[in-house]
């Protein structure tokens, strides 16, 4: 944005016209012109996304199923939810899946990262390989993958059975299927890793050098320096991991084969609304629950806003 | 601005994109643009079904003959896996972009025709309807219209593994007379006589059409004319039962066994040799006997002479449907009717999707049957020498007494509820649904 408000030096002034107005520059408009023309096709996207957004928050009032004219139907639907057993089924399981790996999730890329930030050779090579499960987790190989692997004869049960161990049916028995997804997600640590890495080589080195002449010790330094210096860092992965499991669909979607089951024990928020939206057709149930999931995701962030400033330091 | 350390990431972005993320999430959910098909001159039918590579190709076959007779008609196809083909196929309707002519399932039929979203078929001259038998044209029709034309019929049957059996030394009891004791007694008998590696049965206790059959012996519509939840709670409760004592006595797998049901004849237990039978739609008996390695026999479901009357039926396979919204609804009843009626057509298809409903062309069709196909024919000939009693069309609902069958049987495979709890939730959720 700074090539639209810096103005080169001696033109500071803009040269008087005849009504006595300072005139924008004919560059400077064409700079404008120009500046909005590469935002145009941003423009553009948001319109698939801001229509819709709108739609949806008129459905959420309506009976809609798809095929015939919707009907208001005042605040039904949001009655509805209350007394929707799955619906709740479907908060338990988002929420178990969230509140379990996140932290969990965040504390693994943060340890990794740590590692990687001592000056590792090739490093870049390592940051590719824990980096690329994060670009693949949410995709559908990967979960088909993940059934195999923990398959009734999938590695992970070959593995315990060299002990001795008759695993368990990791996918199909509904004690385990999340815990399987949970595992899932907590292997695609490596987009919160590189961020942290990120702000990890920010921190300046001084501030260890006089740690440590001041004896601390590694520890120390890290609790001291390290976490509040990249306590901003740690903020940011936090809301954006907590949004994106609260909205989790694929790892659901592919592992059930679309039912959220077993027993739905992998009904995850998202998964009902679609079954609720395209299988069952009540579209205008599947536009309130969006916008419930979007008032839990707020009253979540507003939240971790406001403890943030308990914990958060911003050094500047 | 001084600078020490300096800060990543500011509050201000943070919540900036906590609200573009959260945001996406909505827009997911509006509505779809609709796609304009163009047709030069030429109309441009299209035609979707579920099924795989091989049922496709033998589709594209008689196509083929179908656009020879109809110059001026192309058909285009496309075809996913039932699973993926509903979604699909909702969302498309969905868009107000729907296909011409497709198969549609008898659990959803009513759930969009009661929607408006089909045609009446018996509106269409171009498709004769005359040879085909009232029983079936019923399995269609809701208030007197025609809303989908069954593909074929079928029905479903027990397939054994009888090199296994032989193997074991076990004898197959004589499925004519066979009840459902036979049948555990049977299963139990080969876990035992094969050492625990192979299961007796391996039949899917989620599938609506397991207690439909169960139900019918009974006495007992699982669907009524009136579109109506028929099934008792004790036949519910006992069909759970009888999967749970058959899973004590060692004759069916433990719980957690089954990861993929439903898949191809390929990639079935019953191919992979770990189970010795299994309940199949018969029309698919020549893709597993062609999958498993060794001898399959087909034979009919136990409990047809032991229960108060038949639960046998000769039921659709899928329907065909016109799309109300279709732009070509006179060729597509064209190519109903050429799926139906022309005995050309049906020579590529064969018994793919059913025993030809009109009679002339499934007589047409059966010197060019193999053995595999023949048999699976023959059964059904035989399964309606008898009287059978009436059945009715699917209610709208049915997809989730699908649903909800299938999660109980999971509650009930893993012992988190007792089949009578398991029945009682089923008659709650599944009378909700239809009477919705």
């Amino acid at each position: 944005m700074s090539v639209l408000t810096k103005q080169p030096p001696g033109a500071s002034a803009p040269a008087p016209t005849t009504d006595g107005k300072p005139r924008i520059r004919p560059s400077r408009r064409k700079k404008q012109r120009s500046g909005y023309l590469f935002l145009l096709p941003w423009f553009l996207g948001m319109l698939f996304t801001v229509i819709p957004f709108f739609a949806s928050l008129y459905l959420a009032f309506t009976d809609y199923n798809l095929f015939t004219e919707p009907n208001f139907v005042g605040l039904a639907n949001f009655q509805a939810m209350f007394e929707d057993p799955r619906l709740l089924q479907s908060l338990k399981v988002t929420f178990i899946y969230t509140f379990v790996s996140v932290p969990i999730s965040l504390a693994v890329a943060l340890l990794v990262a740590l590692v990687l930030n001592r000056g590792l050779q090739g490093l870049s090579i390592y940051r590719s390989v824990y980096y690329l499960p994060s670009l693949l987790g949410g995709s559908v190989a990967i979960v088909m993958l993940w059934r195999y692997i923990f398959g009734n004869d999938g590695i992970v049960n070959g593995f315990l059975g060299l002990f001795g161990i008759q695993g368990p049916a990791w996918v199909t028995d509904p004690q385990f299927s999340l815990s399987t997804l949970i595992v899932l997600n907590v292997w695609t640590f490596g987009s919160p890793m590189v961020i942290f890495l990120a702000g990890l080589r920010q921190v300046p080195g001084m501030y260890y050098e006089a740690a440590s002449i001041d004896g601390a010790s590694k520890w120390r330094q890290f609790r001291s320096i390290t976490l509040p210096l990249i306590s901003p860092i740690i903020f940011f992965n936090l809301i954006m991991q907590l949004i994106g499991s609260f909205q989790t669909f694929t790892q659901g979607y592919v592992m059930s084969g679309g039912t959220g089951g077993p027993a739905d024990s992998t009904l995850f928020y998202n998964l009902y609304l679609y079954q609720k939206g395209f299988t069952e057709f009540e579209m205008g149930y599947a536009s309130a629950m969006a916008w419930l999931l979007l008032m839990i995701i707020a009253i979540f962030t507003a939240i971790n806003f406001i403890a943030s400033k308990f914990w958060v330091f911003y050094d500047n | 601005m001084k600078k020490t350390a300096s800060t990543p990431i500011p509050r201000r972005t943070v919540l900036g994109a906590a609200v573009v993320a959260a945001g996406l999430a909505l827009s997911a959910c509006g509505g779809g643009g609709a796609a304009q098909s163009g047709s030069g001159g030429n109309v441009e039918l299209n035609f979707v079904f579920w099924g795989d590579a091989n049922r496709a190709k033998m589709t594209e076959a008689a196509l083929r003959i179908f656009e020879k007779k109809n110059p001026g008609i192309t058909v285009k196809t496309e075809y996913q896996d039932s699973g993926p083909y509903a979604d699909k196929l909702a969302t498309r309707f969905a868009g107000g972009n729907p296909p011409d002519v497709l198969a549609m399932a008898n659990r959803s039929l009513l759930e969009y025709a009661q929607r408006g979203t089909l045609a009446d078929l018996k509106s269409f001259p171009e498709l004769n309807l005359d040879k085909v038998p009232e029983t079936t044209l019923s399995r269609g029709e809701v208030d007197g219209k025609l809303y989908g034309l069954a593909t074929g019929v079928t029905t479903i049957g027990m397939v054994v593994n009888k090199t296994i059996t032989d193997q074991a030394g076990v004898t197959i009891p004589d499925d004519k007379t066979w009840s459902w004791e036979d049948y555990a007694r049977f299963a139990t008998e080969v876990t035992q006589k094969t050492g625990g590696k192979v299961y007796g049965a391996g039949y899917d206790v989620a599938t609506e059409t397991g207690p439909i059959i169960l139900a019918r012996q009974r006495g007992e519509d699982f669907y009524t004319k009136d579109n109506k939840l028929g099934v008792s709670e004790k036949t519910i409760e006992d069909w759970f039962q009888y999967s749970v004592d058959l899973r004590k006595a060692g004759g069916y797998p433990p719980a957690g066994f089954f990861e993929q049901i439903g898949g191809s004849p390929a990639q079935s237990y019953l191919a992979k040799g770990t189970v010795a039978s299994q309940i199949i739609p018969i029309n698919n008996f020549r893709g597993y006997n062609e999958a498993v390695e060794g001898e399959v026999v087909l034979l009919r479901i136990p409990g047809e002479t032991t229960g108060e009357r038949r639960g046998y039926s000769a039921d659709p396979t899928m329907l065909w449907s016109i799309a109300a919204k279709s732009k070509h609804p006179k060729e597509a009843a064209k190519l109903v009717d050429f799926l139906t009626n022309d005995t050309e057509g049906a020579a590529e298809v064969l018994t793919q999707r059913g025993v030809p409903i009109n009679p002339e062309v499934a007589d047409a069709i059966t010197p060019k049957l193999s053995a595999d196909d023949k048999t699976f024919v023959d059964m059904m000939a035989a399964i309606q020498e008898d009287e059978l009693p009436a059945a009715y069309v699917y209610p709208k609902g049915a997809s989730v007494v699908a649903d909800t069958l299938k999660q109980l049987t999971t509650e009930v495979e893993f012992g988190r509820v007792s089949p009578a709890d398991a029945a009682k939730t089923f008659m709650e959720k599944s009378n909700a649904a239809i009477n919705k």
